[in-house]
């Protein structure tokens, strides 16, 4: 059902169902969130979104406002800016930040709207760090709940997002704090580093371990990633040409905000020193001489052995693939050889590499590593 | 890396847990058997409780950190006694510091005590108050903390005598009937407003309760007839009629006191509650600190199904209604409705979203009716008697009689009945007997916790309702006298540490509020408060108020705001030495 209603006396249509901060986003009306994300259900806790509903008493958070027909909100007001500037001073009062990331690129979301509402902390006050920085094992999320404003998102991104109830919020009032599983470490509550919630969090109490202090990044690439078939997107940040962190892309079709461990965490391949970049043979195939004995493979000698690897032109690599496949088969039949794929080949190199074990090689030994 | 090694459940949990029907809505009361019998909550013991419910381990531990009566420790250290001493206001005022010191030197070196502090145990006519294990102590004296070890529980207070001035409804049956028998009960009148509801279609009991102007007895005033004809009109089955006995704000008792004097009027209100809207089972959510009014109401329960006035086909009639008793943990906010429903479906108590509303999706998502203990009370006199009786009972707008509950430096502190429009000089005077010899009105606190701290000025005002906005609260019924000796900023200081450790922390105004109030006052209350400090507290208030998540967080402004309002100066010469130089130069 089409609903009309007005906000900033502008009629907007919209349709049954959606919220007043939904409504006003398709209409280009900014009205500032913290705990809301449009990938999450919303929750209304951070208090940031309040509006004013004509008729209606004191303040309401739009992101869990219905939208109703004949509906007349104001979404910028004094009274509107004064109660969003002090929900900013009192999350500021219990946001210690020990200075690591100040040079890790943008403002996080809520350093934003700190800035843009002017929020500050009462005079000589200095907001104490309650927990260590660094708190958590975990190989990839880095946590430091001095920066944690409660907002939840972490919460529903690993339930919601993750399906892993990793995070959840434990105790009460002011002493309230983000807790993995039985107020344990992340992978005892059974995380598998997805880093969903590090990707949510705005505020950096949740962050990518491997690219805390890296600095800010000179230009986004959104690429596709290498690792499997799904084709999730992402943006590599880079600096110095070289990849300092990945970061979610939102508009990304497949995946959204939504990676793996892999595909978030395992960029140091990139430039890792053992990264093949031309393809190598062991000596004694290009001598053409027979396989030697294992007891020769011994590193003790110095001078060049037959097993060590050697760097060559794609041509002789699979020249000699071809003769020893080729050989293979005269010998021992076509049913000798198999065919394992990969997953980080595209879907045209895999379906090219049925043809050629069905059709050249004439086996029907072919599989792919995704399916192990 | 530390990995998680296999460990076989717990059969002790196992047990418990299938004992409790292995229902994720058990899981608050899981918990609270299991520290029943081991005496602390291990992180391990909660991981079991999630794995047998099938729950995140992190929900059950959210839960189990969330009730302040569930004690997490790294390790079991086995049953000890537990001494709850209660830090709430009225036992601040009663020398509960005293008391604590005396109970602390007592039981020093015993390991088998331990002493804890708790927010209000709603035993304000027994200040200053206890609780040992479950046992309701009060008053506790100093010079009676060696006495705790052998069982020592001070003296309930006796309401069976009226005072002067008093019109009981509610309380008509007080001191007459033996709360634990339904034979006495039944001899006085007991099931029989139900036994004549039962006999009207539902649609005329809904009118009459509708007709008689009752309101809801919690604070808000909202008219409880037209809550039923919602649940009524609601399409969707079942529905469910939920008592809110979560009595936590400091100063209330009175739903303590109904249910000691004549559990079965509240029985009765919540079955006719049932008849009139189309519900078949009812919820009784209990704050877990009245242990024994719970096992009271199950005890009435129980002896109303073998008379037929619970359970199936209630006196051969095609109606049933079945009633629960459920335990809190401790937590104020349950008191919130839809908090409330929320640790009724075995979570943390944090409130939902409204709308919608509770007689739209409350219990499990379906219609619920949730009213307060002195609210279903006042049903059974309304379909004895007619709705016009009800409204003969007071003059005043407000229909019907209302619990009061009077506290502080008056000769007759305590509970009573009478109709609305009240002056709070007349409650003073003419209830309390006057000010204690030597003392002068000063200030009251009126309403609850969350009401408004008043001056001289306000004596003359009617309350009721709607008085609020002539800057007097009735809220739940309380008022709390206080002479020249007691500072408004202590005061204040003292509700504020209430509402701090009371907030469930869901949302920022009072999560943070509430804590930055709470320093601002404990600054001011040692004389180092600075000018821009009441400037601050004004604008904590405003914030809380307008923005808060629910009614609990936005009602913490009121005692702010009043006492602001009302007692400026207080606060100004609160300053610290240097500024009050400074302010005079």
């Amino acid at each position: 059902m089409t609903i009309r209603l007005t906000i900033n006396s502008k009629e907007i249509i919209t349709e049954e169902g959606q919220t007043v901060l939904e409504a006003a986003r398709q209409n280009g009306i900014t009205i500032p969130t913290l705990c809301y994300h449009k990938d999450l259900s919303p929750v209304g806790s951070c208090r940031l979104c309040l509006v004013e509903v004509e008729k209606w008493r004191g303040l309401t958070a739009a992101c869990t406002l219905a939208a109703s027909d004949g509906m007349v909100v104001h979404t910028e007001s004094p009274t509107i800016f004064e109660a969003r500037k002090t929900v900013l001073d009192l999350l500021l009062l219990n946001y210690s930040d020990a200075g690591y990331g100040e040079f890790d690129g943008h403002d996080t979301e809520f350093k934003h709207w700190v800035k843009a509402y002017g929020a500050s902390l009462p005079a000589g006050y200095k907001p104490q760090p309650k927990y260590p920085v660094d708190s958590d094992p975990n190989p990839f999320v880095w946590v430091d709940l001095n920066k944690c404003i409660l907002c939840t998102r972490c919460v529903r991104a690993c339930a919601e997002i993750q399906g892993r109830f990793v995070w959840g919020v434990g105790y009460r009032g002011h002493e309230a704090k983000i807790i993995a599983g039985e107020d344990t470490t992340m992978l005892e509550a059974r995380c598998e580093s997805c880093g969903a919630c590090a990707a949510y969090c705005p505020t950096g109490a949740l962050d990518h371990k491997l690219s805390v202090g890296a600095g800010t990044a000179d230009r986004l690439v959104t690429t596709t990633c290498t690792y499997c078939g799904v084709g999730c997107q992402f943006d590599l940040n880079v600096k110095d040409d070289r990849v300092i962190r990945v970061t979610s892309n939102p508009d990304a079709p497949v995946n959204g905000m939504h990676l793996c461990v892999k595909g978030r965490y395992g960029f140091d391949f990139i430039h890792h020193p053992d990264r093949l970049l031309a393809p190598k043979v062991r000596r004694y195939l290009l001598e053409g001489g027979a396989k030697p004995p294992g007891d020769q493979r011994s590193p003790s000698s110095s001078r060049p052995i037959p097993w060590d690897w050697v760097e060559v032109s794609w041509e002789t690599a699979l020249d000699i693939a071809a003769q020893k496949l080729t050989r293979t088969r005269q010998t021992h039949g076509s049913d000798s050889i198999g065919v394992l794929t990969s997953a980080k080949c595209l879907n045209e190199e895999n379906y090219l590499m049925n043809k050629f074990a069905r059709q050249v090689v004439g086996t029907n030994n072919i599989d792919h590593c995704a399916r192990l | 890396m530390p990995r998680q090694t296999y460990k076989p459940i717990d059969p002790q949990i196992t047990a418990l847990v299938e004992e409790h029907g292995s229902s994720s809505e058990a899981v608050l009361e899981v918990l609270t058997d299991l520290q029943e019998l081991r005496g602390q909550l291990t992180p391990s013991a909660i991981a079991d409780v999630a794995r047998l419910l099938h729950i995140p381990a992190e929900k059950a531990y959210g839960i189990a950190s969330f009730y302040s009566m569930l004690q997490i420790a790294g390790q079991e250290v086995g049953k000890q006694r537990l001494v709850r001493l209660c830090d709430g206001p009225v036992c601040w005022l009663c020398q509960g510091a005293s008391t604590r010191q005396a109970v602390e030197s007592a039981l020093a070196g015993q390991q088998d005590w331990k002493i804890e502090r708790t927010s209000c145990l709603g035993l304000c006519d027994r200040a200053p108050a206890a609780l040992v294990d479950e046992i309701q102590v009060g008053p506790l004296h100093p010079e009676d903390a060696l006495k705790l070890a052998s069982g020592f529980a001070g003296q309930a207070v006796d309401y069976s005598r009226l005072r002067p001035g008093e019109l009981r409804v509610m309380l008509a049956q007080a001191g007459q009937i033996d709360p634990d028998s339904i034979v006495s009960a039944l001899t006085h009148g007991a099931y029989q407003a139900l036994g004549s509801a039962l006999a009207r279609p539902a649609e005329s009991v809904l009118r009459e309760v509708e007709e008689s102007g009752l309101t809801g007895r919690g604070g808000a005033g909202f008219p409880v007839g037209r809550k039923w004809r919602f649940v009524a009109q609601a399409q969707r089955a079942p529905k469910y009629i939920i008592c809110n006995a979560d009595e936590s704000e400091p100063l209330i008792f009175k739903d303590r006191v109904l249910i000691d004097t004549n559990p079965h009027q509240l029985l009765e209100g919540m079955a006719i509650a049932g008849y009139a809207t189309g519900a078949h089972e009812g919820f009784i959510y209990i704050r877990g600190e009245y242990a024994s009014q719970a096992k009271r109401l199950e005890l009435a329960i129980a002896q109303a199904e073998e008379a037929g006035w619970l359970g199936d086909n209630l006196q051969g009639t095609s109606f049933s209604f079945h009633i629960h008793v459920h335990r809190g943990a401790g937590a104020y906010i349950c008191g919130e409705e839809t908090a409330l429903i929320e640790s009724l479906e075995g979570k943390r108590g944090e409130p939902r979203n409204r709308p919608p509303y509770p007689p739209t999706a409350g219990y499990r998502g379906l219609p619920t009716l949730v009213n307060n203990v002195e609210s279903f009370n006042a049903v059974p006199a309304i379909l004895l008697n007619g709705a016009a009786w009800y409204r003969s009972l007071s003059s005043y707008p407000t229909p019907g009689t209302k619990i009061y509950m009077l506290l502080g430096h008056v000769n007759k502190p305590g509970l009573f009945e009478a109709p609305f429009g009240l002056t709070l000089r007349q409650v003073i005077e003419q209830f309390g007997e006057g000010m204690l010899p030597g003392s002068e009105f000063n200030l009251a606190l009126t309403g609850g916790a969350a009401g408004t701290i008043v001056s001289s000025a306000s004596l003359d005002i009617p309350i009721d309702y709607a008085s609020a906005s002539n800057g007097i609260s009735l809220g739940a019924g309380a008022f709390f006298v206080c002479d020249q000796r007691v500072s408004p900023v202590a005061l204040l200081r003292e509700l504020l540490h209430f509402f701090t450790v009371e907030s469930c922390g869901k949302c920022t105004p009072c999560r943070v509020g509430t804590q930055r109030s709470l320093e601002i006052l404990d600054q001011l209350v040692a004389r180092q408060g600075k000018p821009e400090d009441i400037k601050e507290l004004q604008t904590l208030a405003d914030v809380m108020q307008s923005a808060s998540f629910c009614g609990l967080g936005q009602s913490v402004a009121v005692p702010i705001k009043s006492a602001l309002s009302n007692f400026k100066p207080d606060f100004e010469t609160a300053f610290s030495s240097i500024e009050l130089d400074r302010k005079k130069r």
